[in-house]
């Protein structure tokens, strides 16, 4: 059984000035994988600027829009379509050889290949302490780790929105224990990272039928690398696996990488951005 | 005109011998030179000067009131290489730069020279200078220090030893022409005498290499040079290139990109790019991948070059390897990738980041100069033998804050060169060291014969850079 | 090539232009009052009021003006954007952003020229140099034009600088005009016509460098109307409106060589304004010259702006 998925994503910008000259990047459009697929995109700017498809740097597919007029305001909708599979994120055969996990991710060549999803950023830098926050129970799995890690960062933060932003870093989330997806995905992330497992912070969407956290914008959530499985999705603002519900657009080392709407522009004064994310899904009979 | 020079036998000159005997080679010139007096050189000296300033050769110096024009200061007493010797030097650049650019190639691809253990992880992975949007793309050619500058000096034992690769955006070569042509019109009848090669090359050979890296599908390259405008301070050096070259000089707000192609604004309406041969830094290259408060880049640029679309010379994330703590392994990266002896040596390093090596450095910090590994232009060398007591304690706690930040070397002894002093009216010693600039193209490699000599115009300075204060030399390779 | 160079490069043309043009203005109104026949065109007030209208800085009769502090300003305050000083410095930053296209020789003559008005002492300024300053400012013009000319081919590039240099010397001769002809009303002659026989339009032509012409021409003493004629109508005339607006249109027809018919062009418009004062006579201008002027100075600006949005827009 499968899901078929119909998201709408606009944006609105106003600016107290004249723009003269903008140039916006988006990072919206889901990504093609092995439960995502059939992606129909429709993409309208209330300026009618010319829309371009491209791939950023890091190999995910973007549209940019470069109007060639002076504005105060202009507004994006986007809607996209696409046949989700339906995900039991429980589908693969337990570890075999605990051990022998452990070990490979403690070899040169996976920290190596894996480098980038291992490394420290700017946002999953953890605050020095004494007492690791949180340490892998290497007689449980890697799975099981994550999975403890996963309900761990749930509880250990409140889900709060409008009191952190996307400057705000780790220190600030541990001491006040609130924030939003973006905070809990970084926290889990840094955390996994420290305890040797690649993990990579996924933007996406979600689908909030089910009383979910999250708010009407984008949300995130993280992908960890277990040896002999592969990148497994956890959600730690819902204490869930990544399932049906979740729909990927890109992933990164962390929010940076994955900024849904980049903008260079020349204007002075304030600006206002709104967006809003509907995710309506329907039961494919097969 | 040398009746007053000071010969420290303590310093390697590279016109003395020991004994005060003239070298070979410099024989003739010393002769030439001997025949005029000081004043006359005093006046050629003057004319020389003033026509750098009229033709705007200058760069731009900001104090607390206004910005000055100043020009590179320039010595009219010329270093002369012997063909035997710039063979070595020759051949050790060359040989440099394919190692990097084999290095780049491999950290950007299958990093196995770090599994293999040959060099750490964290060289790479704590870099701000690795870019991981660089990982898995293939650049034109395979090439991605398409211009390399090496600084090279002689230790006081007479033999080479590179001091730094820069790889980023290396300047300096106009100088190297401008110093030639200055040298010329000022005392022409010395080069009757000596077959010095040519240095005006340059550009026909930066272009031709250039126009091999060019984009699949492209018959005739446009290639352009960027610049970040005309008050950087080696604007100049940009201006020349793209006139000698022949082509157009842009600046960011001239390009845009339309469906991963690059195009600039002409008279005539948009026009597309090919190569850009960039003197902009990595990150401001383009604002919606890097710093987005670039003014001086490209919006959607990087998107066309990982489309293969345009060529960027050198390729973006080339930093990475010219970071000094890379350096310490250039001699495991030659002989890896290359199975060669290093040609020209390497100053031995010590790595602050490791627990034994920082001791040894903490207890011989007078005998050491400590550098930061990712600091260009000369910044935040500390010497030690210069240090005052809290100065050492500063560098101490420094180094103790921040280990990685730092590598040391011994205290190397550049060679010495007569070069004159205005302030004495006479020939002093003065430190030098050599840039030379190897360009990589497919398959096709150029080294400028000549270089650029710096000269640390300050009395026993050893720091030679443009921006604290040095000059530079005239160049000569011999003929063989 | 580029148009934001194309840009610079024409704005380079105009500002050594204006350069020569206020220089020169100074130099003539100055030295020519000193000895002049009427007691009005003799008046340092009315001549330091003349100066800085031209210029764009108009006083009003009631303000005492101070010589030494006029002077400087117009050639040498830094901190006046209209000063000859700023001119040459607006010069000289458009040519620096088109290094690489133009000759080293243009490059250098105009370097020289600005450190030349840059480190010009104003002390000695002041004391005994408007001459030697006006009249360098003036020769080094020349040299850059020899140098344009000279050095640099014949091209689309040649085309643009030139475009700035016409439609700005046809700007300044008006401005010099405009000028003139109200000292002219204000220093009226002594006999007959005394509006069209004043001293003022002898200045006019010398301010133009065209009173040798004028009187070989005329082969009479400049009066109001054969003035006029002579530097807004006479074709030969190298400084008159028509000769600029005929250069105008041959540079723009290098730019935009289409014989199509396009009337948004900036071609299609400077051949219009050129037919008009064609077919014009001087009468015509003379019944409200202060219409013709503000008209004038229209069909140039648009002809600046046509350009602007046609060859310069980045």
């Amino acid at each position: 059984m499968s899901r078929e998925y119909s998201i709408t994503y606009t944006a609105e910008n106003t600016y107290e000035h004249a723009v003269n000259d903008a140039h916006w990047q988006f990072l919206i459009i889901p990504e093609q994988n092995n439960s995502q697929d059939f992606i129909g995109v429709t993409f309208e700017n209330s300026l009618n600027a010319m829309i371009e498809y491209s791939i950023n740097g890091y190999g995910f597919k973007t549209i940019r829009i470069h109007p060639k007029i002076n504005f105060h305001k202009i507004t994006f909708t986007a809607s996209f379509q696409l046949i989700k599979k339906d995900i039991n994120p429980f589908s693969f055969d337990p570890d075999p050889d605990i051990s022998k996990s452990y070990s490979t991710i403690d070899e040169l060549n996976f920290k190596v290949d894996f480098d980038s999803f291992l490394r420290i950023t700017h946002f999953t830098t953890l605050p020095k302490s004494n007492t690791p926050l949180f340490s892998f129970d290497t007689s449980n799995s890697i799975f099981e780790n994550l999975k403890a890690l996963n309900e761990w960062t749930f509880m250990h933060i409140y889900f709060k929105a409008n009191v952190t932003d996307v400057e705000t870093t780790l220190d600030e989330i541990i001491e006040k224990r609130h924030g939003v997806c973006q905070d809990f995905t970084h926290l889990f992330c840094a955390l996994a990272r420290e305890n040797g497992i690649p993990t990579r912070y996924v933007s996406g969407y979600l689908h909030q039928g089910n009383g979910y956290f999250g708010d009407s914008q984008m949300h995130a959530w993280a992908e960890a690398y277990v040896p002999t499985i592969g990148w497994i999705g956890f959600d730690p603002t819902n204490n869930l696996m990544a399932n049906t519900n979740h729909i990927k657009v890109a992933h990164g080392k962390d929010y940076k990488d994955c900024a849904p709407l980049k903008g260079v522009l020349y204007t002075t004064g304030r600006n206002e951005t709104k967006h809003t994310v509907k995710v309506a899904s329907q039961q494919q009979q097969q | 005109m040398f009746s007053s020079y000071q010969l420290n036998h303590d310093l390697y000159d590279e016109i003395f011998e020991d004994h005060g005997k003239i070298k070979e080679v410099y024989k003739k010139l010393f002769d030439i030179y001997g025949e005029h007096s000081i004043r006359d050189y005093v006046n050629l000296n003057e004319k020389a000067k003033s026509s750098f300033f009229n033709q705007g050769i200058t760069f731009q110096v900001y104090d607390k009131e206004k910005t000055h024009e100043k020009i590179f200061p320039f010595d009219l007493f010329p270093r002369i290489i012997d063909p035997k010797e710039w063979k070595i030097i020759e051949k050790g650049s060359v040989q440099r730069s394919k190692a990097l650019n084999l290095f780049l190639w491999d950290i950007y691809h299958d990093k196995n020279i770090i599994k293999q253990g040959i060099i750490p992880m964290e060289l790479i992975s704590s870099s701000a200078n690795y870019l991981d949007q660089m990982n898995g793309i293939d650049p034109a050619g395979g090439i991605y220090n398409h211009i390399s500058g090496t600084d090279i000096i002689k230790h006081n034992d007479g033999k080479y030893y590179v001091l730094e690769d820069n790889i980023r955006c290396p300047s300096g070569v106009s100088y190297v022409i401008c110093n030639r042509t200055a040298l010329k019109r000022a005392l022409f009848g010395v080069f009757n005498h000596y077959k010095a090669c040519s240095v005006t090359n340059y550009a026909e050979n930066l272009l031709d290499l250039l126009e091999t890296v060019k984009p699949n599908g492209v018959d005739i390259p446009n290639v352009v040079v960027i610049t970040p405008g005309m008050y950087n301070s080696a604007f100049y050096e940009h201006s020349y290139l793209a006139k000698t070259m022949g082509v157009e000089l842009v600046e960011g707000r001239d390009l845009f990109v339309e469906n991963d192609f690059v195009y600039m604004k002409t008279i005539r309406g948009p026009e597309k790019v090919d190569i850009i041969y960039r003197r902009v830094d990595d990150a401001y290259l383009d604002p919606l991948e890097f710093n987005p408060n670039s003014t001086l880049g490209v919006p959607g640029l990087f998107a066309a070059y990982k489309k293969g679309n345009v060529t960027l010379a050198n390729a973006p994330g080339t930093g990475v390897a010219d970071d000094k703590a890379v350096y310490t392994y250039m001699p495991e990266i030659i002989k890896y990738y290359l199975g060669e002896e290093p040609i020209l040596n390497n100053v031995h390093t010590y790595h602050c980041s490791r627990p034994n090596e920082l001791k040894y450095v903490l207890d011989h910090i007078q005998d050491l100069v400590i550098k930061p590994v990712d600091e260009a232009g000369g910044y935040g060398i500390s010497i030690g033998n210069r240090l005052g007591k809290d100065e050492i304690s500063l560098v101490k706690k420094q180094l103790q804050a921040n280990p990685r930040k730092y590598v040391a070397q011994p205290i190397m002894s550049l060679s010495v060169h007569p070069t004159y002093i205005d302030k004495s009216e006479s020939f002093e010693q003065r430190h030098v060291d050599l840039r030379t600039f190897t360009v990589l193209g497919k398959d096709k490699e150029f080294v400028l014969k000549g270089g650029l000599t710096r000269v640390a115009l300050q009395k026993g300075n050893l720091i030679v850079n443009s921006s604290q204060g040095g000059g530079s030399k005239d160049t000569w390779v011999l003929k063989k | 090539m580029l148009a934001r160079v194309a840009n610079n490069l024409y704005w380079m043309g105009r500002y050594i232009e204006r350069s020569e043009h206020i220089a020169r203005f100074l130099n003539v109104n100055y030295f020519s009052s000193l000895d002049a026949p009427n007691a009005r065109s003799q008046d340092r007030q009315f001549v330091l009021r003349s100066m800085l209208f031209m210029v764009g800085e108009p006083v009003g009769e009631d303000v005492v003006l101070e010589e030494d502090e006029v002077l400087y300003k117009i050639g040498l305050d830094a901190d006046f954007i209209f000063s000859i000083r700023n001119n040459v410095k607006q010069a000289r930053e458009n040519a620096n952003s088109a290094r690489d296209l133009i000759s080293t020789e243009l490059y250098e003559a105009i370097n020289k020229f600005y450190h030349f008005v840059l480190n010009y002492d104003r002390e000695a300024f002041l004391k005994n140099g408007l001459h030697d300053f006006t009249v360098n400012v003036a020769e080094m013009t020349s040299v850059l034009r020899g140098k344009i000319r000279g050095t640099l081919l014949h091209d689309s590039l040649y085309a643009i600088i030139l475009m700035g240099v016409n439609i700005e010397r046809a700007t300044q001769i008006i401005r010099i005009i405009n000028t003139k002809y109200q000292d002219a009303m204000n220093a009226q002659g002594s006999y007959g016509d005394k509006f069209g026989n004043s001293f003022e339009w002898t200045t006019l032509l010398k301010c133009a460098e065209s009173y040798d012409m004028m009187r070989r021409f005329y082969k009479k003493t400049p009066i109001s109307i054969t003035t006029l004629e002579f530097l807004i109508l006479n074709p030969n005339c190298p400084r008159s409106i028509m000769n600029s607006l005929n250069q105008v249109y041959r540079h723009i027809k290098v730019l935009d060589p289409s014989k199509a018919y396009n009337k948004n062009s900036t071609a299609f418009l400077v051949g219009k304004v050129r037919a008009e004062y064609q077919y014009k006579y001087i009468e015509e201008i003379e019944q409200d010259v202060q219409l013709f002027i503000e008209q004038i100075l229209n069909s140039l600006s648009e002809i600046s702006k046509k350009m602007e949005s046609e060859f310069f827009n980045y």
